[in-house]
């Protein structure tokens, strides 16, 4: 009777434990946890994890997928010779590369291919005054305390895709490359920068 | 590209150094404000700083000397003074603390795990320990510099020379092709002292405004017979 008892506690506890790591709000799931949210709503603003379970994910690098509100092809745009720079602007003059808003878009798409549903989509928002709401697909977090500088890399030739993976056969980015610190420092190693740790951390 | 990323007027790695003129010195803390507005430094309130857990990466000693009414109160801008001979350096168990190629005394915030000895070791009391998350109240983390990283719970952190302007204007003179000049690199504190009682810049260039100035006989070092080899040179009061 007693070791039917023990069973019955192990199966419901690896039920919860399971459903706390692999469910709609686990601690691996993505950004579906309420805590990025709260801490949007929160009148503070605070280094401290929102969650135990964001803290996890950060701890074993767990991310999620970005889900884009539209499924831009990088395929189609890159295959008419538009360069990365069109519409990530700034990469090669300041730390960051730009995530286009929807002016970059119209900028052609008020003239281009605007019998496709999904321009007609981007049009509509563009008139009721709407952003297109695109997530990160690259970054890092806090606590890397990466200050990550796109411009110089740029002027030393380093190509787009050797960071970024082939966006140029993707349709939605994908997070191919892993940006962990030996891909960082096998890199500067090999072209000769400096790989001290405040060269990226400060 | 090949070429080294540390082109100075000499040639060679820089080491920053700066000299302090304390008869310019007003004591007026602009210096301070600019550091925290820069380095995203917290304030910690009230009670914590009761509890001597204020954060100041640099701070204004003041000295008063003689009798009322007739004194004088002096002032001394401390900070890290990136000694050559670090006390904080060979206590850190993970070598958070270490020393850059040009003469910085580097915290690395992510090998810090919290151990608190080179706040201990220093002699100049120019470490600061997070003891909580820092807390900035809605819309005032809009200021936050993102150049600089922010220091959660349990992390050394100290004045770093403004390391991120230096970087900065190193990588403004590669991108120029030109060398980079004296008085390019203003840390914040350099910048804001409406009295230039702060002078920065490169030690191994003896052209530069601050080797000048810190071979100038009024020059002393902050507890200098310590050994510690201190960068920073206070150019003691005449007046």
């Amino acid at each position: 009777m007693r070791k039917w008892f023990i069973l019955l506690l192990t199966t419901v506890a690896a039920l919860g434990l399971g459903w706390g790591f692999f469910g709609e709000n686990g601690f691996l799931r993505g950004q579906s946890n309420t805590g990025a949210a709260r801490a949007q709503t929160s009148p503070i603003f605070t280094t401290a994890h929102s969650s135990v379970g964001e803290a996890v994910r950060h701890f074993f690098g767990i991310r999620s997928e970005a889900q884009q509100p539209i499924a831009y092809t990088h395929k189609a745009h890159l295959d008419r010779s538009i360069t990365c720079d069109t519409c990530h602007t700034g990469v090669n003059t300041g730390p960051q590369a730009r995530i286009p808003d929807i002016r970059d878009c119209m900028e052609c798409h008020e003239f281009v291919a605007m019998d496709k549903p999904v321009i007609q989509q981007i049009t509509a928002m563009w008139e009721r005054g709407e952003d297109i709401p695109w997530q990160r697909v690259y970054g890092f977090t806090d606590e890397a305390h990466v200050r990550f500088n796109h411009a110089p890399h740029i002027r030393a030739d380093v190509e787009c895709s050797m960071c970024h993976g082939d966006v140029a056969q993707m349709t939605v980015a994908e997070r191919v490359v892993d940006h962990t610190m030996g891909f960082c420092v096998n890199c500067h190693t090999q072209r000769g920068a400096s790989n001290d740790c405040l060269t990226c951390h400060n | 590209m090949q070429e080294s990323s540390t082109a100075t007027t000499t040639n060679g790695p820089a080491k920053w150094g700066m000299a302090v003129d304390l008869d310019r010195c007003t004591g007026c803390e602009a210096c301070v404000t600019a550091c925290h507005a820069e380095n995203n430094i917290p304030t910690v309130g009230a009670n914590q700083a009761a509890a001597g857990r204020a954060m100041h990466w640099i701070r204004i000693e003041r000295y008063f000397e003689g009798e009322f009414p007739d004194v004088h109160v002096k002032f001394r801008p401390v900070l890290c003074q990136h000694c050559d001979n670090a006390p904080c350096e060979p206590v850190c168990p993970t070598y958070a603390s270490s020393h850059t190629d040009e003469g910085l005394n580097a915290q690395v915030y992510n090998r810090c795990i919290g151990t608190r000895y080179c706040a201990n070791a220093c002699n100049y009391n120019v470490r600061f320990f997070n003891w909580f998350n820092p807390i900035w109240e809605k819309p005032l983390h809009l200021q936050l510099n993102p150049d600089v990283s922010l220091r959660e719970v349990s992390v050394m952190e100290k004045c770093t020379f403004c390391v991120q302007r230096i970087k900065e204007a190193k990588i403004d003179a590669k991108r120029d092709a030109r060398p980079l000049a004296d008085g390019d690199v203003k840390p914040a504190c350099v910048q804001s002292c409406t009295a230039n009682a702060l002078v920065f810049g490169d030690l191994n260039d003896p052209e530069s405004a601050v080797s000048r100035l810190s071979r100038s006989p009024r020059g002393t070092k902050l507890l200098g017979d310590l050994g510690t080899q201190p960068k920073i040179t206070y150019l003691q009061r005449e007046g």
